[in-house]
């Protein structure tokens, strides 16, 4: 039997796979059934339903799903991974770093704050032009700016660090 | 006649026009970018042709290479759909005088309609009501003031040469003034390359009413009724329906004959939209005009039951306009949702990817509008709308109802989309009563960014997902623990995914 803990939209939930085509979830017990029905499509048997589920996404080790018309992200981790997972979130913490990452790729138009200056969590801090859009970016946390890797008129691509705050 | 139409566009657009050549027996000629080589307009087209590097001024903003390309494969006409060049009065110059026909206004309507203070200043000498305000450009801080003084505070700066909800400010009193004046014309000379600014009254929460016309080259006009598009995002729309609910017959019938004034004023032929600003008492003001086809001509359409596309072909090869208007009447409510690629808990920011699933929906009253499949890209360069979905029913409910069912068959994967936040649209009282005007998205929806406005998911789905998630990690991890093994029975052992 293996067991997983599943994060939905920050909820967690123990998921333990029985016998084939039965799981317990948080205590309860579910028939279940799953088809393929092409790479990116499921037909899944919860109970006595039938959901057609899509995957639309895989990053790292989320996966975004698409069931009737709703967006649901979720990761499934073994307990070992789980505690894992929590041990290097504590030390991000304890880092107290936060990190403004790209998250697409764009072109820096316009940084809002010099390095030492005060920032407060949600404060926008840049703003970055993408699909002919200006994008704001907000701060992840407050503190101060500790560090700034590029300059207004800069590419970058997603995921770069863009600054750092303290 | 025409016989080979090229389409200086891309995307859902490009693909309606080929739908419309398609049923005139025309040629159509797509043109693409090195992003778009897989792009669904690409492979319906009759003929398709590389015009250039991805990004816009390289490739669907090239006038130059764009001519050039249809003298050299014998386009009669071109189409240049909405954005891009189709309001571009040099370009269209460059068509007329190429001989190729244009399939759209004359490049004097557009120019002339394309300022807009010289479009306010003819609008008024036409008895077209505009929004209070200036007909000239305001040179001077203290010009600004005195007739920001006279007309009322709060007001909208806006750029003479912008237009679509771009460059424009909203000042309070006189202390913002000066600021505000030095950053609009600053940001307009970058955008539009002028930087003359001018000034509207406020209009506290208005609705957004627009008029389709029709005219031909022979003096013939014609209103398609109006559209209403107060559903809108940073001046951008995401919801427009026909008709308004918010105008009776007496305003419907003055909206409709004031549109027609409009154009007969700048002379215009072919698909044209007169956009107002309906104020809470009903009174109606000129904002501008659209000197092309728009993108919510499908509703329109669909309670019109008139092909807007063809006739604009028509009307080139210089035909009458094949109606009349009491030919013309509205038949039920047809709704369009705009599907864009963007992630609306990350702010709204652009989703790029692969179309790695697409899943039209269907059935009673629905169309769609797209130009995304299967294996399309859904690049950086361009705008992110992807599809419409259009929704007709006999009565306004029945339309709502029926997209809510469209949106949630309607399967898209590869990149994220704003469909589920129809949604929770479709579902407010503003929306369902008509009382939302164009500030009631950044009102009542941005505060409940991110998370909060879709609270009423149902635990029966996140169960759901939560045990499938468990059970395909379950497979990876078995699948690759027995990966040396050559005989593996379980059936999921094909469950992976990229």
């Amino acid at each position: 039997m293996n067991e997983f803990i599943v994060t939905v939209n920050n909820k967690k939930k123990l998921v333990k796979i029985l016998e084939e085509n039965k799981v317990d979830i948080d205590g309860k017990v579910i028939q279940t059934s799953l088809q393929k029905i092409s790479n990116n499509l499921i037909s899944f048997l919860f109970g006595n339903k039938v959901y057609e589920i899509a995957i639309n996404k895989n990053e790292n080790e989320k996966t975004r799903f698409l069931i009737d018309g709703w967006y649901i992200d979720s990761v499934a981790r073994t307990k070992i991974e789980e505690t894992a997972f929590e041990l290097q979130r504590n030390i991000e913490k304890q880092k107290h770093h936060s990190e403004i990452k790209a998250p697409m790729p764009g072109l820096i138009l316009k940084i809002k704050k010099k390095v030492g200056e005060k920032v407060e969590i949600g404060e926008p801090v840049l703003i970055l032009e993408a699909m002919k859009m200006e994008n704001e970016i907000h701060s992840p946390a407050t503190g101060i700016v500790k560090t700034i890797n590029f300059k207004e008129g800069d590419s970058v691509e997603k995921n770069s660090i863009i600054m750092v705050i303290e | 006649m025409i016989k080979r139409i090229l389409i200086a566009n891309r995307g859902e657009i490009a693909h309606r026009i080929i739908k419309a050549c398609r049923e005139l027996n025309i040629t159509s000629i797509a043109i693409y970018s090195e992003a778009d080589k897989n792009a669904l307009h690409v492979r319906r087209a009759d003929e398709a042709y590389l015009i250039g590097n991805s990004p816009a001024n390289e490739s669907y903003l090239n006038k130059e290479k764009i001519i050039e390309l249809a003298k050299k494969v014998n386009a009669d006409a071109i189409h240049p759909g909405y954005g891009f060049l189709s309001e571009n009065s040099e370009f269209i110059e460059m068509v007329e005088n190429s001989g190729i026909n244009f399939i759209g206004p004359s490049s004097k309507s557009v120019k002339l309609m394309g300022g807009k203070t010289d479009a306010r200043d003819l609008m008024m000498k036409n008895n077209v009501p505009i929004v209070p305000g200036t007909t000239e450009p305001i040179y001077t801080i203290e010009e600004g003031k005195k007739i920001a003084k006279e007309i009322g505070y709060p007001i909208m700066l806006k750029a003479v040469a912008g237009g679509g909800g771009k460059g424009m400010r909203k000042i309070y009193n006189d202390d913002e003034f000066e600021t505000a004046f030095q950053l609009a014309s600053s940001e307009s000379k970058k955008a539009f390359g002028n930087s003359s600014v001018y000034i509207e009254k406020y209009i506290e929460n208005p609705k957004h009413i627009e008029v389709q016309i029709l005219a031909d080259k022979h003096g013939n006009y014609i209103h398609l009724f109006e559209r209403e598009c107060s559903v809108q995002r940073r001046h951008q729309k995401v919801i427009e329906e026909a008709p308004s609910i918010s105008i009776d017959e007496s305003i419907r019938e003055r909206i409709t004959q004031t549109s027609i004034q409009a154009a007969k004023a700048c002379n215009y032929f072919n698909a044209g939209t007169i956009e107002f600003l309906l104020d809470k008492n009903k009174n109606f003001y000129f904002l501008e005009m659209n000197t092309r086809l728009q993108v919510e001509h499908p509703v329109t359409e669909m309670i019109t039951g008139f092909d807007i596309v063809k006739e604009q072909i028509k009307i080139a090869e210089g035909n009458k306009l094949s109606i009349k208007q009491d030919d013309l009447k509205i038949n039920g409510h047809a709704i369009e949702c705009r599907v864009y690629a963007e992630d609306i808990d990350n702010n709204f920011s652009p989703s790029i990817g692969k179309i790695t699933l697409h899943r039209l929906t269907s059935g009673p009253g629905i169309r769609i509008d797209r130009g995304i499949d299967i294996s399309s890209d859904v690049p950086i360069y361009y705008d992110p709308m992807l599809a419409k979905v259009i929704a007709w029913g006999r009565t306004r409910e029945e339309s709502i109802e029926r997209m809510k069912r469209a949106l949630s068959e309607y399967q898209i994967c590869g990149v994220t989309t704003n469909m589920p936040v129809f949604k929770w649209i479709l579902n407010q009282d503003e929306f369902l009563d008509g009382s939302f005007d164009i500030n009631f998205l950044e009102q009542k929806l941005m505060p409940l960014i991110p998370n909060k406005w879709r609270e009423n998911l149902p635990e029966e789905l996140e169960n759901v997902i939560t045990v499938v998630t468990a059970l395909l990690k379950n497979e990876k991890k078995y699948f690759n623990s027995s990966s040396n093994s050559k005989e593996v029975k379980n059936k999921w052992r094909d469950l992976l995914y990229e």
